[in-house]
């Protein structure tokens, strides 16, 4: 939560491209290589100019780069982007490994507290 | 790297404590603030009304350079079985428990407005396994499993290079 929402807008603006089952389709095909747009748009029952403005979205996530040579403009995956994502699990797998860490502290010194009864709560608020 | 559902996190952990107590780091309003912030972070608000159906409703406080910035978060209890299984919602909310949307939130548009918490309680006499699984899509939505297949193959990728 805290770590997805402190996240540079980067990492949001990369979620949103990739929440589309076009582009997801697209990068997947890009991983076998690059393409230029015919190519890309193939598989597609979609004009071309609607899957030039979902590369545009990919490239401006920057997910995807392309080339310079006017004719073609072959598209490439840019797979350090794709790493942020698998990255996102990570952060939250984190943030509850340090809620746990804090909360064995905080059992610590409970029980630092009452040493004797370690079954029993020993504050009176903690009854259920 | 990611497990099948590249949106939920599983996270096993054994406390040296009693199952009542373990539960009760969950349950009791106080204890629970006492661990659930982020490092700095201080819960100066934690209503919870366990049990099913019953709303919670936590107040994160972090101080930044601009003074102290305050989220709120909100859900339900969908399964309370003491000292066995805890099951909740959890959404960022104002201050009066309205859920925002992804926009309000700068969360992008896929990112699920509310994700589920389920923890469950194993008791090993003087210690307790808790295994948390914090679901980001509902597993059975329609969308997880092409979302998975889609990224599988990229992960692979990431994997290769």
């Amino acid at each position: 939560m805290i770590a997805a929402v402190l996240d540079d807008d980067r990492l949001s603006e990369t979620f949103a491209a990739l929440a589309n089952p076009v582009r997801r389709a697209i990068l997947a095909r890009l991983v076998d290589g690059e393409a230029n747009v015919n190519e890309l748009a193939e598989p597609f029952a979609m004009s071309l100019p609607a899957i030039s403005r979902h590369l545009k979205v990919l490239e401006q996530a920057g997910l995807v780069t392309r080339g310079r040579r006017a004719q073609f403009r072959p598209c490439v995956l840019n797979a350090e982007r794709l790493e942020e994502v698998a990255t996102w699990a990570e952060q939250y797998r984190r943030i509850w490994n340090d809620r746990f860490d804090r909360m064995a502290d905080h059992l610590q010194n409970l029980q630092g507290d009452a040493p004797d009864q370690p079954n029993n709560e020993p504050t009176e608020e903690s009854e259920p | 790297m990611m497990s099948d559902d590249t949106r939920s996190v599983v996270i096993e952990r054994t406390l040296d404590t009693s199952v009542d107590v373990a539960w009760n780091m969950w349950a009791d309003p106080a204890h629970f603030a006492a661990w659930y912030g982020p490092g700095g972070a201080a819960i100066p608000v934690a209503d919870m009304d366990v049990r099913v159906g019953g709303r919670r409703l936590i107040c994160m406080e972090m101080q930044t350079p601009n003074g102290p910035m305050q989220m709120w978060f909100t859900g339900e209890f969908q399964e309370v079985v003491v000292n066995k299984r805890l099951v909740y919602t959890d959404a960022m909310s104002d201050d009066q428990g309205n859920i925002l949307s992804p926009e309000q939130t700068r969360m992008p548009g896929d990112h699920p407005e509310t994700t589920t918490v389920i923890v469950e309680f194993e008791d090993l006499g003087d210690r307790t396994k808790m295994t948390l699984t914090h679901v980001g899509v509902p597993t059975d939505s329609p969308g997880a499993m092409g979302w998975n297949m889609a990224i599988d193959k990229l992960v692979e990728y990431i994997a290769a290079a």
